[in-house]
């Protein structure tokens, strides 16, 4: 029997060709950034207009794809590599661009250089190396990351000329026991990235030591929390880490078959890893006879259905099992009864993608990055009131207000006011926190919050925090399985009370009943249960002034309906009258020239100060008369 | 046993090769929805006769997730984005002045025509966009991104849809100043 290393090495010979032939291409190739951000950019619709252009000219010149390299505020991008392995990113690139492009990868150097980005690898006088742009300030290396703009994310050869799975291949030779392996993992700090933190070798452990044959391994790739979208770019832009590290995986863990429980709102995500799958089974690195060990494993995507709380992990199970995804009770846990009742093990998409890394590099060479408390590297995506939307990939530890700076500041002028980590069960962490925030766990928890899977939030004072409380307690109610009294009824109650607070109508015992739902909805169940109140607490705790001017009818940020009012202020501007015609509601009266605005009917939606600004205003709501009590 | 239907013979064949105790319902409901557009009370019933579950336990399990619908869907549906870095661009707003424009009052929700219905979007990462929504075709799988909204972008669009305009002319007034 050949040996697994024998195997693989006789994979790299045509992979090793291949992808060489793909980095110093005989003539130039235009790849296109393809996944879900740059897809809604208009990608598609930039790759056919520059393959139109390359026809009409019989253009000397390939097409390929990769991902994007994390910059997606300048979404479509598209790189250039030319014969001697120079690869030079540009964005925007929109249609108009298209011959812009194909005329400065064909010869005519400089018709595209308004566009240019920078340099992913190589040199081309007068572009700056990628890595020197402001955005990548606190990424001194890429390990998650570091195929990005460097492979064709759907290229199983691509991903083996870059060394992937020789640590598999090393393992499943029996070069390595299970031991080893769950240890290294351990030694290196590997922890759940999910949000739990838990140490991963120990979780291997429990499944690896459970009784019986027929163990599954399961990848949590439902990434619920709006604004986090760090699995996402795991799974669409090297498919093959995920899978290399559920590999490994099997191995540590004794089990034969495994799911990648994948939410439906990335269907790209889905349609990659489904091809890299059948693309390593084809290859023989996945399927009945591992590198030629004997040894099986088989992976199958679940596509879920838009319920958040499969991301608890016993939800996700019973969702994979035929059942509703309700999360259960625990005991047992997954290890002694998981999905379709067998022995299981639930790891987030960064932590498996961790562990090719330290398999192939070693546990010392993980712990260089991070801080002792928790070592690595983490994918981060940030978005909100920022200037630069993206994802980046920095050691823990990162100080936060220089993340801010490398997303290039609060947009229009405007001052930081709240920062939302973690998602709807994450927390709300005031604008002066910042200076002490630092991107690992322990540093929210002085403010009762947590850094959570990845997604962070800057929000300006162009809004009331409430109006971020308000999106998140209606979130937990709508997604919450309704096992629990607590969680579903105190939900409910807690949403009601923060619109009444919001529409001005709040009342001095709302404060109270919400510390009361705060701690009945902790004796919830699971994780869901337990954490929704977070928000709403930090409202109260750090942003308490806030949350007594509206309780007063009062907000600084205007963004509250109790608190203000349209009014047409220019009744003889002429733009009036297209906010007449484009209100929804036809809460304008009078005659032109006397508009006037019905606040009864007025919905708030901002439609009339979108096309009449200055003409149509939002402003405060008069005090209304104090009720002065008699005697 | 049931009269065995053209209908009820097109949905077995979607789910044919789903098995008992195998984690294949949610796959199952998929495909059926993907190419009905719904799952009618038919078609959980064979869903449940193909994998061994009550029509019951798969209505249970269907109704628990936010993608699955029990009626035929609107010719295009609005999926409004819920996400954060929406929400910070007025996209409550936005979804608001959609509602009032098709005449709705909640997320779901239909025209009576059925030409135009509003739909819960999840947020996705393509957040450089907000806010944003979707335009979904459900016969012919055809998704269109809207993004960098306002509320009166959204208004004139939803107003088209509601006149029966195609996605193409509707995006087009989401262009217009």
């Amino acid at each position: 029997m050949p040996d697994a290393i024998e195997r693989y090495e006789a994979l790299r010979t045509t992979a090793d060709a291949e992808y060489a032939a793909w980095r110093n291409p005989l003539r130039p190739r235009i790849d296109v950034a393809i996944d879900q951000s740059s897809i809604s950019n208009g990608a598609l619709k930039t790759r056919a207009a520059l393959e139109r252009v390359a026809a009409e000219r019989n253009a000397a010149v390939d097409f390929g794809r990769v991902h994007g390299y994390g910059m997606q505020w300048v979404h479509p991008s598209v790189q250039v590599t030319f014969p001697d392995g120079a690869t030079v990113l540009y964005g925007p690139v929109r249609e108009a661009d298209a011959a812009a492009i194909v005329d400065e990868a064909t010869g005519r150097w400089g018709a595209a250089a308004t566009l240019r980005l920078g340099t992913i690898t190589g040199k081309r006088e007068g572009v700056p190396s990628i890595r020197q742009h402001p955005f990548f300030a606190l990424e001194p290396e890429r390990r998650l990351l570091r195929n990005l703009g460097l492979t064709d994310p759907e290229s199983l050869n691509h991903y083996l000329a870059r060394d992937g799975y020789r640590a598999s291949a090393r393992i499943f030779g029996r070069h390595v026991s299970e031991e080893v392996v769950r240890n290294t993992l351990n030694d290196a700090g590997l922890t759940g990235r999910g949000g739990a933190n838990f140490p991963a070798g120990t979780k291997w452990g429990f499944l690896f030591g459970a009784p019986g044959e027929e163990h599954y391994l399961v990848c949590n790739a439902d990434e619920g929390d709006p604004g986090a979208w760090v699995n996402r770019v795991v799974m669409e832009g090297d498919p093959h880490l995920l899978l290399e590290g559920m590999l490994i995986g099997a191995y540590g863990t004794k089990s034969k078959a495994g799911f990648i429980y994948l939410r439906d709102e990335y269907p790209l995500a889905i349609a990659r890893m489904e091809a890299a799958i059948r693309d390593a089974e084809a290859a023989g690195i996945l399927g009945d006879d591992i590198f030629g060990t004997g040894m099986p494993f088989h992976l199958r995507v679940i596509r879920g259905a838009g319920a958040y709380v499969c991301g608890d992990e016993t939800g996700l199970l019973a969702s994979i099992s035929d059942e509703r995804g309700m999360p259960r009770v625990k005991p047992p846990f997954p290890a002694a009864r998981g999905a379709l009742n067998k022995p299981s093990n639930v790891n987030n998409v960064e932590t498996f993608a961790n562990v090719p890394l330290i398999a192939a590099h070693g546990s010392e060479w993980y712990r260089e990055m991070g801080t002792k408390a928790q070592s690595g590297t983490k994918i981060f995506s940030f978005s909100g009131d920022i200037v630069r939307t993206g994802f980046m990939e920095v050691p823990f530890g990162a100080s936060l207000a220089k993340i801010l700076e490398a997303c290039g500041g609060i947009e229009g002028g405007r001052a930081l006011h709240a920062i939302q980590p973690g998602g709807p069960l994450g927390s709300l962490v005031p604008a002066s926190a910042l200076p002490k925030l630092t991107l690992e766990p322990a540093s929210f928890t002085p403010y009762d919050a947590m850094l959570g899977g990845g997604g962070i939030v800057f929000a300006s004072d162009r809004n009331s925090v409430l109006v971020l409380a308000e999106m998140f307690a209606q979130f937990v109610e709508e997604e919450s399985c309704g096992r629990c009294t607590t969680c579903h009824g105190g939900n409910q109650r807690k949403t009601e009370i923060i619109r009444r607070v919001m529409d001005g109508n709040g009342r001095r015992d709302d404060e109270p009943n919400l510390m009361m739902i705060d701690r009945t909805i902790q004796f919830s169940n699971c994780a869901h249960g337990q954490l929704s109140p977070k928000s709403m607490r930090n409202v109260l705790q750090h942003f308490h002034a806030e949350y007594e001017a509206a309780m007063r009818g009062e907000d600084a940020t205007l963004s509250l309906k109790g608190a203000t009012r349209f009014r047409v202020a220019q009744p003889r501007d002429a733009r009036v009258e297209e906010a007449v015609a484009i209100c929804p509601v036809g809460a304008f009266h009078g005659s032109p020239g006397a508009r006037s605005i019905d606040e009864a009917e007025c919905i708030h939606c901002q439609a009339c100060t979108d096309v009449a600004p200055g003409a149509v205003v939002r402003e405060a709501k008069p005090a209304a008369p104090r009720m002065v009590p008699i005697g | 046993m049931p009269l065995e239907t053209e209908a009820r013979a097109q949905i077995r064949a979607l789910v044919a090769e789903f098995r008992p105790e195998h984690g294949d319902l949610l796959a199952a409901m998929h495909s059926v929805q993907h190419h009905l557009g719904y799952l009618s009370s038919e078609a959980m019933e064979v869903i449940a006769e193909q994998l061994g579950l009550f029509p019951a336990e798969v209505y249970g399990a269907a109704s628990f997730y936010e993608e699955f619908r029990f009626t035929p869907p609107a010719q295009t549906n609005i999926r409004w984005c819920s996400g954060p870095a929406c929400r910070l661009k007025n996209g409550g707003g936005i979804r608001d002045a959609i509602l009032a424009t098709l005449g709705l009052h909640d997320i779901p929700g239909d025209t009576e025509d059925g030409r135009a219905g509003v739909i819960l979007g999840q947020c996705n990462g393509a957040c450089e966009l907000a806010p944003m929504v979707w335009l979904e075709q459900p016969s012919t799988h055809r998704i269109e991104f809207v993004g960098n909204l306002n509320a009166a972008r959204a208004v004139r669009m939803a107003r088209a849809l509601r006149d029966g305009a195609t996605i193409e002319a509707s995006i087009e007034e989401t262009k217009r100043a």
